[in-house]
């Protein structure tokens, strides 16, 4: 799994790819959430479009991630989960909490100034 | 298959459930549904079953028949998923739990998941696959 960030307006996009299947590189996952909040970007995009293959454990930080970020009056958005990894957030109705999009520039649009 | 409880066995031992659909003609779009869902519960074994413990293993057998691959996954230990979790992921104030999820997972992508017992009082769990 990789993790590679960018920064758009007041924005932090992460992007990861690869297998996110578990052991010690979500920490990584993690930790990049906490950084962000450290460094007052409450603003996040998650962009999972390039994962080619997730389980609970990747669902599992992305969570953390939420909790962090909304604790901390923040918000975290998905951009192109896959077909199988928005089968997964409606199995486990993660659905309902996180907000998603297929475009970028219209995520980037929803967290408005 | 037999092997640790050791998370770096899970990258491996997704190619292999992948293969084993491929081998049964199990829709390529499908494969990642059949791994994702076998892994979930060899990751319950080693965490539940096993406690993580390196020493102690996990065995995966497979069978394919005609309309289905049939999965056991038997641990050392004894257990029970609701017991184990002691609460119902996905549901209420447990939505945002950051575990306890694999079950659910594995349960809602397969036909069938069923927790028993070996022979020898272990837990075994059998998950069947259908072919169409």
């Amino acid at each position: 799994m990789k993790i590679k960030q960018e920064v758009k307006g007041d924005v932090l996009i992460i992007t990861l790819s690869g297998k996110v299947i578990g052991g010690p590189e979500l920490v990584e996952v993690k930790d990049v959430f906490q950084k962000a909040v450290d460094k007052d970007r409450k603003k996040v995009l998650l962009d999972l479009g390039k994962v080619s293959w997730m389980d609970s454990s990747g669902l599992g930080v992305i969570v953390s991630g939420h909790t962090t970020l909304s604790r901390a009056g923040g918000a975290l958005k998905i951009l192109n989960a896959t077909k199988k990894i928005q089968e997964l957030f409606i199995i486990t109705k993660l659905i309902t909490i996180f907000e998603t999009y297929t475009n970028e520039q219209e995520a980037l649009n929803s967290y408005g100034d | 298959m037999r092997f640790p409880s050791d998370a770096a066995v899970l990258e491996p031992l997704q190619l292999i459930i992948e293969a084993i659909g491929r081998s049964a003609e199990v829709e390529e779009d499908e494969l990642s549904s059949l791994s994702v869902a076998v892994v979930e519960l060899v990751k319950n074994a080693m965490e539940h079953g096993n406690r993580n413990d390196p020493e102690k293993l996990v065995t995966v057998s497979f069978n394919i028949f005609s309309n289905r691959i049939l999965f056991t996954i038997d641990d050392e230990g004894k257990w029970e998923p609701e017991k184990a979790l002691g609460f119902n992921p996905g549901e209420g104030e447990e939505l945002l739990s950051t575990r306890g999820r694999g079950v659910l997972i594995a349960r809602n992508l397969a036909k069938w998941v069923e927790f028993g017992l070996t022979p020898e009082g272990k837990t075994r769990v059998t998950l069947i696959w259908p072919l169409t």
